[in-house]
């Protein structure tokens, strides 16, 4: 196990490695000058004096090797880079506002999985039956709606038509924990419609696989009463699949609390994000991303480690 | 494809391929039809409710919203099905050339597009909107980039496989160009998986292009977007509501579409994905809808099946595979079944445990056992209970693939343990879980396991085939059952392997039996309290090795049943017969092949199902079945000419 582990965990550092430095090089790929590029607005040329500048300043002018260096000592020192605008540090932002979008997550991933799981499950137990065919149609319709239009929907009804909950917004945890977490609630819960959704679909194949298996058959043989027989020799190996499936999802969702953020007006990191692309503050944003995607290495390789934790065979492999 | 166009399946793809075909149409005729100009402003006009001119009203700049919509939707659609064909393209040709070069040009096509998977998929869009700008040109761009990878590895999979296929190998070795393969060839095969990755992008393509849009990212205004008009009708929600409404379903609707023509494409390209609506055996109350019968044969010494019937549920109607079945096992005995594939032998010894596949029912018979306490049950028609309480404990079954019935992710002493605490009656909590530890390693060490108690703590993937048979046979006798069914045990497992586990089923049957002094032995001196052995196989030698009696099956029915000493001296049908001369162990001088195949059990005979293959059948043999004829005491053949048969 430990093998497997700094195996995995070797390999997660180079891809941190190739995830940073492709990020560094984004801007060097692009065809044209990359200053020019971001100062040009509509067709525009942008004014000569201010694109030198503005290449002195990203150190565009130094030789790339260099750059290379000077950026991995950055980082190296928890250094993402400076705001274009206002020269305010990117880390310290990224540190103020992950933990409110990892919250989110958290909290989206929690619901969809206590709605997926258990749905999923009895659909697949009862295949055919109305259960089944209620539940899967209700995901597909949920897989099909994106997340703004949910979210969205959500403050037409609930806050505006009802006025159960106030449309959006964020209050600190410290400062007022239920209403903390009525905010939260909403956001949430719009994240986790469609992760549900996934849940349950992934949750029932799985489910339905493991059915047909031998080894479910044998403890059967053996007098296995049925509910040990769900919960020991198909929930428990039907698991797998599913925690994939869902950290892949969280994964993307790294990025992905984008519109609903914007929609809630909860001040995340991904809120941060688009405000930076708006204003094409290019060391924001990069610094973004890149912190963005090394959580998403290493939320691949919690994954990774709590798999073999789960199937035994995967620590021989 | 392997679905014909009155397949049911397809027809489930006709009304929404239909609905769809008509918002396609619709959106790329918006310059033709009647509509209002989607960007003239009214502001005179502004959010006014719908009338005849403009049917869903008008927006917060007087605009036209069901132009709009339809404009809209225009733009989503080119966008998504642009960037869906690009990323198609480039993607299929990635995945093509990767899968089928390998090695270099693999890495530099398939895993340099994964890359992109690295990120996800928001961020990189937002990180390119970053440095071109908003605008469909961007769009496209972005989305282009992102889907690319899923073609690939879509395209590079069904190339690997394509690959090896018989005809793909045939082109090369007769010197087909590598191009010419690739597209002739191998792309029109991998086709159909890449139209349902075509169906699944658009709609992904179009979730990120409104949300893009709608962030004030993407299409950029005045042109109209769904995305862009759900971000408007935002900031007048209170006001008009509806305005919210009409693009959120046109989006979610267009979306949805989209996900159930892919759906039902996927289901018409790959029938085997479509559930066949069974509930798993142990989830049934009752396991059989037929009445038990009244019966006034006499209990049999342990177990007695008369005119087993099964069915197998086929969308064509039940088909009887297994038909008329009868033969018994007494205590200490060793009942051989033998035939060929699909002869029906497994099914008969799953239906004694109660075990049928979800597919296949009991249609008539029964099977009375008599059980510990001395009461006797069919168990055809016993309550899933009741059954339960039998399995593992009186009733026990070993299984062919010992890999496949162990459970990969417990340890091998804990499933054994299950056996023991699931029939423990009182045996609960801490006390009772080293009890069953202790009672695991004793039946270890008794099957022949080395150091077994390193190997109850083992995983099975730690072991060999022929351990875990020999951990498959400790569960199967932990609680000493009266009958137990090997069901092909040997047939997974290396030859020299085979050998020991027959040697421990024979050591096994002979403690079972031993030990008990007199009152084990009845008047004529054969043994009643013996364990029944039901061995299931195909293999003649091990037949001749340790069974006493042999029943052979034969396209769902038994043809022959008698001792094995006679009926391998003297077969009475000629199936029996063909088979000893087929076998490779037999001491015919010459191996004789039977001619022709095994019948389908939706296409028999009219006679006897053997007569086709017969080298014995007449005219008569044709007619009607044959019924069985007790030729001798305790010998059954069913075959009209069996006194002329060897």
């Amino acid at each position: 196990m430990l093998a497997f582990a700094l195996r995995r965990t070797g390999i997660a550092l180079v891809l941190v490695w190739l995830v940073a430095t492709l990020v560094f090089l984004v801007i060097h790929l692009i065809p044209g000058d990359p200053a020019e590029l971001l100062l040009s607005q509509g067709g525009v040329a942008p004014d000569p004096a201010a694109v030198a500048e503005l290449r002195e300043r990203l150190g565009l002018d130094l030789p790339l090797i260099q750059q290379y260096f000077t950026y991995w000592v950055g980082l190296l020192h928890g250094n993402f880079g400076t705001s274009l605008q206002d020269d305010h540090p990117v880390a310290a932002e990224i540190a103020l506002r992950l933990p409110r979008t990892l919250e989110l997550i958290g909290g989206a991933a929690v619901l969809a999985l206590a709605i997926g799981m258990p749905f999923g499950t009895a659909a697949a137990l009862r295949v055919g039956g109305r259960l089944d065919r209620v539940a899967s149609v209700i995901a597909g319709v949920a897989l099909s709606v994106p997340v703004f239009v949910v979210g969205t929907l959500a403050i037409l009804i609930f806050a505006q038509k009802l006025g159960w909950v106030s449309a959006g917004g964020y209050v600190p945890l410290a400062q007022n924990p239920g209403r903390h977490l009525a905010l939260l609630l909403m956001p949430a819960g719009t994240i986790a419609v469609g992760l549900a959704a996934v849940v349950f679909r992934v949750t029932r194949s799985s489910v339905l696989e493991v059915l047909g298996r031998d080894h479910v058959r044998a403890a059967q043989a053996r007098g296995v009463g049925p509910r040990l027989i769900i919960l020991r020799h198909v929930l428990r190996n039907a698991l797998s699949p599913v925690l994939t499936v869902v950290a892949l999802h969280l994964g993307a969702l790294l990025g992905g609390t984008v519109l609903v953020e914007y929609v809630f007006n909860w001040p995340g990191l991904s809120g941060y994000l688009v405000r930076s692309v708006e204003a094409r503050d290019y060391p924001e944003v990069l610094g973004i991303v890149l912190a963005i995607s090394i959580l998403f290495v290493f939320l691949n390789l919690v994954v990774d480690l709590a798999y073999a934790a789960l199937d035994p065979r995967v620590r021989h492999a | 494809m392997s679905a014909s166009l009155a397949s049911p399946r397809f027809h489930r793809l006709v009304l929404p391929g239909a609905l769809l075909a008509l918002v396609l149409l619709t959106v790329a005729a918006a310059p033709l039809l009647p509509l209002a100009d989607p960007v003239k402003q009214q502001v005179s006009e502004r959010l006014s409710t719908p009338s005849l001119g403009h049917l869903l009203g008008q927006d917060e700049y007087g605009r036209d919203v069901f132009s709009r919509i339809i404009w809209g939707g225009r733009v989503s659609l080119s966008v998504s099905i642009l960037a869906a064909a690009c990323a198609g393209l480039i993607g299929t040709l990635l995945g093509l050339v990767g899968g089928y070069f390998r090695g270099v040009v693999e890495l530099m096509s398939v895993r340099l597009a994964e890359v992109v998977l690295c990120f996800p998929p928001m961020l990189l869009a937002l990180l390119v909107v970053t440095l071109l700008g908003p605008g469909a040109v961007t769009l496209v761009l972005v989305l282009t980039i992102l889907f690319t990878p899923g073609y690939a590895r879509v395209a590079y999979a069904e190339t690997l496989s394509a690959r090896t296929l018989d005809y793909v190998t045939a082109q090369t070795a007769l010197g087909a160009t590598s191009a010419r393969v690739l597209f002739r060839t191998v792309l029109p095969n991998i086709a159909p998986p890449l139209l349902v990755q075509f169906s699944l992008t658009v709609a992904a393509a179009m979730m990120l292009e409104s949300g893009l849009s709608f962030l004030g990212l993407g299409v950029v205004p005045p042109s109209p977007s769904w995305g862009l008009m759900i971000r408007s009708a935002r900031s007048v929600m209170e006001q008009a509501p509806l305005l919210l409404l009409w693009p959120c379903l046109a989006l979610a609707g267009t979306v949805l579409l989209l996900n159930v023509v892919c759906d039902r494409l996927r289901d018409v390209m790959d029938p085997r994905g479509a559930a066949m609506g069974v509930i798993p055996g142990f989830l049934r109350r009752a396991r059989s809808a037929a009445l038990p019968q009244a019966t006034t044969e006499p209990a049999p010494s342990l177990v007695r099946i008369d005119n087993l019937t099964l069915s197998l549920k086929t969308p064509a109607g039940p088909l009887n595979v297994v038909r008329g079945v009868s033969f018994g096992v007494a205590p200490g005995e060793t009942v051989a079944l033998v035939g060929e594939s699909g002869s029906g032998k497994t099914l008969t010894a799953l239906a004694v445990m109660g075990l049928l596949p979800p597919v296949v029912t009991p249609a008539g018979g029964s099977i009375r056992f008599s059980r510990r306490d001395g009461t006797v049950a069919d168990l055809l028609h016993l309550p899933e209970g009741q059954m339960r309480r039998l399995r593992g404990n009186d009733l026990s079954i070993i299984f062919q693939d010992p890999s496949a019935s162990l459970n990969p992710v417990h340890r091998c002493g804990k499933q054994v343990a299950e056996a023991i605490r699931a029939h423990g009656g009182g045996m609960t909590g801490e006390g009772s879980a080293r009890a069953a530890k202790a009672k695991v390693v004793a039946l270890f060490r008794r099957v022949g396991l080395p150091d077994p108690e390193r190997r109850a703590g083992a995983f099975p993937h730690e072991l060999s085939g022929g351990q875990k048979q020999r951990v498959m046979i400790a569960a199967a006798v932990a609680n000493t059952p009266r009958l137990l069914i090997a069901d092909e045990p040997t047939t997974a497992l290396d030859v020299t392997v085979q050998a020991q586990i027959l040697d421990l089923l024979a050591d096994l049957k002979g403690e079972s039996g031993s030990g008990r002094g007199q009152e084990g032995k009845d008047t004529e001196g054969k043994d009643t309290t013996g364990m029944g052995l039901l061995f299931v196989t195909h293999n003649l030698a091990v037949v001749r090795q340790i069974a006493d009696k042999v029943v052979v099956m034969y396209a769902g029915e038994v043809v022959e049943e008698g001792p094995v000493a006679e009926v391998f001296a003297r077969p009475r049908h000629p199936y029996t017969a063909a088979l000893l001369a087929s076998a490779p162990e037999s001491e015919a001088e010459e191996l004789t092949a039977i001619p022709g195949t095994v019948p389908s059990p939706a296409a028999l005979p009219p006679g006897c199902r053997f007569a086709p293959r017969c080298g014995f059948a007449t005219p008569a043999c044709d007619s009607t079945p044959p019924a069985s004829i007790e030729v001798a005491p305790g010998r059954i053949a069913r075959c009209i000419r069996w006194m002329e048969v060897a």
